[in-house]
């Protein structure tokens, strides 16, 4: 077992930008343990995406079969140990998505080796394997030593700057075998209604709102400044408890962690599981009463003051300045 | 219908960050004076189902928790809520194990309880955010998983059909019991404990198991936490002057403008 093997990731038929991350998150791993770099795809159609994908790896295997789409646990871990037989990696890394944080786990048990999930560093002193990750909802960093013939590892998107181009190596297409039919059937997939505004996840701006707004009869300034900016709504955890808004608009480990170029927070104190939601924010502005409050430890910019008078003002002259 | 729900202690969540503070060996956070542990959250949402389907389908819930001694107050906390029994696995070994190590206990721990027909997880706990541990459970008993569930849309003899979160949507599924599913918060609201269930927690017994007691032989860890490291955070943060609130409105959105951000 030697080698490190990077798993990319298809969404909608097109290559997930993390897949790119990952190959530069094993490079500097197989560089670092003196291992060779092989790549692997799992999907249905993956001429157009494995080129995308293909650029520093010894060989990308490609695991293709039209059973592979939509996702099912069962054949993407069937799918994954073909991978991984061709290339006897001793590392593995995967993105960090709904799909792995399913899969993955039970792909460990199975192969009873150990797993880091979400981590945010990897690093080898001598041949062990030693990764960071964020607990405690982001508020600490954990280091983890993983062990095990093949060690797992899943790795937070956006972490790691995305591969330019890289020389292309071998590809190995391997025909999945689709798995009996087991315990666990999809019977099809829902699409949830488009939301009214913007959705969080992909929002560039986003005005979001907390306790410290009293209460729902307030919450007519978060849509206004929101509106004004054109910005996605959100909310933190308290606020989506207490009904004020749908859970929709939830913002946070809990609810959605989002990338925004602009984070504006008012009335949030900034418990930890809501700064981890924010942690890829590239500007975050607090606007609090308590200049106390954790929110202004993630701000780059911060108002104390009252939202009340803080926000009128704001609105007034941003509609000026973007008239 | 028989239900086993796993339950984890972790530190409040909402303890803020600054407040955070660890014990001498780096290895675990300690819980601020005034901020006691509290259940994990997804493990409330996986109880509060488990209530809701004996309310349905009648059976019994069983609570089972590894952890120390503190963790009774968690399961007192199940058995309020609504769990019929509460057991502990409270040895010293495994207490601090990997993944693999509690899956592998709980799974013995299930086994000596003598099955069921439904385990309901919470897709992970909030401190760590592992996200594993169900798996490992999953493994050792062979049974099917669905993680994370949004919903259990119907119960049919021996099938349930549920829904699991997708980035745009849910897909719905049908798993054949007995299962394991690792459930989100999107799938209800936990409830609160009763005044009766608060009562009736004060008398249960919470069974103490050790690795003897489950037939749990040495686990080899495949996952060392070497140390864990407080994420300094200090204000950096600009403060937008004015003499008034509307005036530093007015000058946040300058700032803004200028940065082209509004």
């Amino acid at each position: 077992m030697a080698g490190v093997l990077v798993f990319g990731d298809t969404v909608g038929g097109a290559l997930a930008p993390a897949s790119l991350e990952m190959a530069v998150a094993g490079a500097a791993l197989a560089q670092a343990l003196n291992e060779p770099l092989t790549g692997a795809l799992i999907g249905d159609d993956l001429a157009a995406v494995a080129a995308e994908f293909n650029g520093g790896f010894a060989t990308l295997h490609l695991i293709e079969g039209k059973h592979l789409r939509p996702y099912t646990a069962r054949s993407a871990i069937a799918a994954a140990k073909a991978a991984i037989d061709a290339a006897a990696p001793s590392v593995v890394l995967f993105p960090h998505t709904l799909e792995t944080r399913e899969w993955v786990p039970r792909l460990a048990a199975m192969l009873d080796t150990g797993l880091v999930m979400d981590c945010t560093a990897l690093n080898a002193e001598g041949s062990d394997l030693v990764v960071s990750k964020p607990v405690y909802g982001g508020g600490v960093t954990a280091q983890y030593v993983v062990r095990g013939n093949i060690r797992l590892v899943t790795v937070r998107t956006g972490v790691f700057e995305a591969r330019a181009g890289a020389a292309t190596g071998a590809v190995n297409k391997i025909a999945a075998v689709e798995p009996a039919a087991g315990r666990v059937t999809l019977i099809d997939e829902a699409k949830a209604a488009a939301a009214s505004g913007v959705r969080l996840k992909d929002a560039k701006v986003i005005v979001s709102g907390g306790r410290g707004l009293g209460g729902p009869a307030n919450w007519h300034y978060i849509e206004e400044t929101a509106a004004a900016i054109g910005g996605a709504v959100g909310c933190s955890r308290p606020v989506a408890d207490s009904g004020w808004v749908s859970s929709a608009h939830q913002v946070g480990l809990s609810g959605t962690s989002v990338k925004p170029d602009l984070y504006i927070a008012v009335g949030i104190s900034g418990a930890v599981q809501h700064l981890a939601g924010i942690s890829n924010s590239s500007t975050v502005v607090a606007i609090n009463l308590d200049g106390d409050a954790d929110m202004f430890t993630r701000a780059n910019y911060g108002v104390v003051g009252d939202y009340k008078d803080v926000l009128p003002g704001f609105i007034e002259r941003a509609k000026q300045l973007r008239g | 219908m028989n239900i086993i729900v796993t339950v984890k202690q972790v530190a409040d969540p909402n303890i803020p960050p600054a407040h955070i503070q660890l014990d001498p060996d780096g290895k675990r956070i300690i819980s601020p004076f005034g901020v006691p542990p509290v259940i994990n959250g997804y493990d409330a949402n996986a109880l509060e189902e488990a209530i809701r389907l004996k309310e349905k389908h009648g059976g019994k819930i069983t609570a089972v928790c590894l952890g120390d001694d503190s963790s009774r107050e968690s399961l007192k906390y199940a058995v309020a809520m609504g769990a019929d029994t509460a057991i502990l696995i409270n040895d010293p070994d495994l207490v601090n194990g990997d993944s693999a190590t509690v899956g592998r206990a709980l799974a013995a721990a299930i086994k000596k309880i003598g099955g069921c027909d439904l385990v309901l997880c919470g897709r992970q706990a909030s401190d760590t955010d592992g996200g594993q541990v169900l798996h490992w459970i999953a493994e050792a008993l062979d049974l099917p998983t669905v993680v994370p569930v949004t919903k259990i849309e119907a119960v049919e003899g021996q099938q349930l059909t549920v829904h699991r979160l997708i980035e745009d949507g849910y897909q719905r599924i049908k798993v054949e019991l007995p299962a394991l599913l690792g459930v989100s918060s999107e799938i209800n609201e936990a409830r609160h404990p009763s005044v009766r269930g608060t009562m009736a927690a004060g008398r249960a017994m919470i069974a103490g198991w050790k690795a003897a007691d489950i037939g749990l032989a040495a686990q080899t860890p495949k996952v060392e936490l070497r140390e864990l490291q407080i994420q300094v955070r200090t204000t950096k943060a600009e403060l937008i002057p004015g003499s008034t609130g509307a005036a530093q409105g007015a000058a946040l959105a300058d700032k803004l403008h200028e940065l082209g951000l509004i």
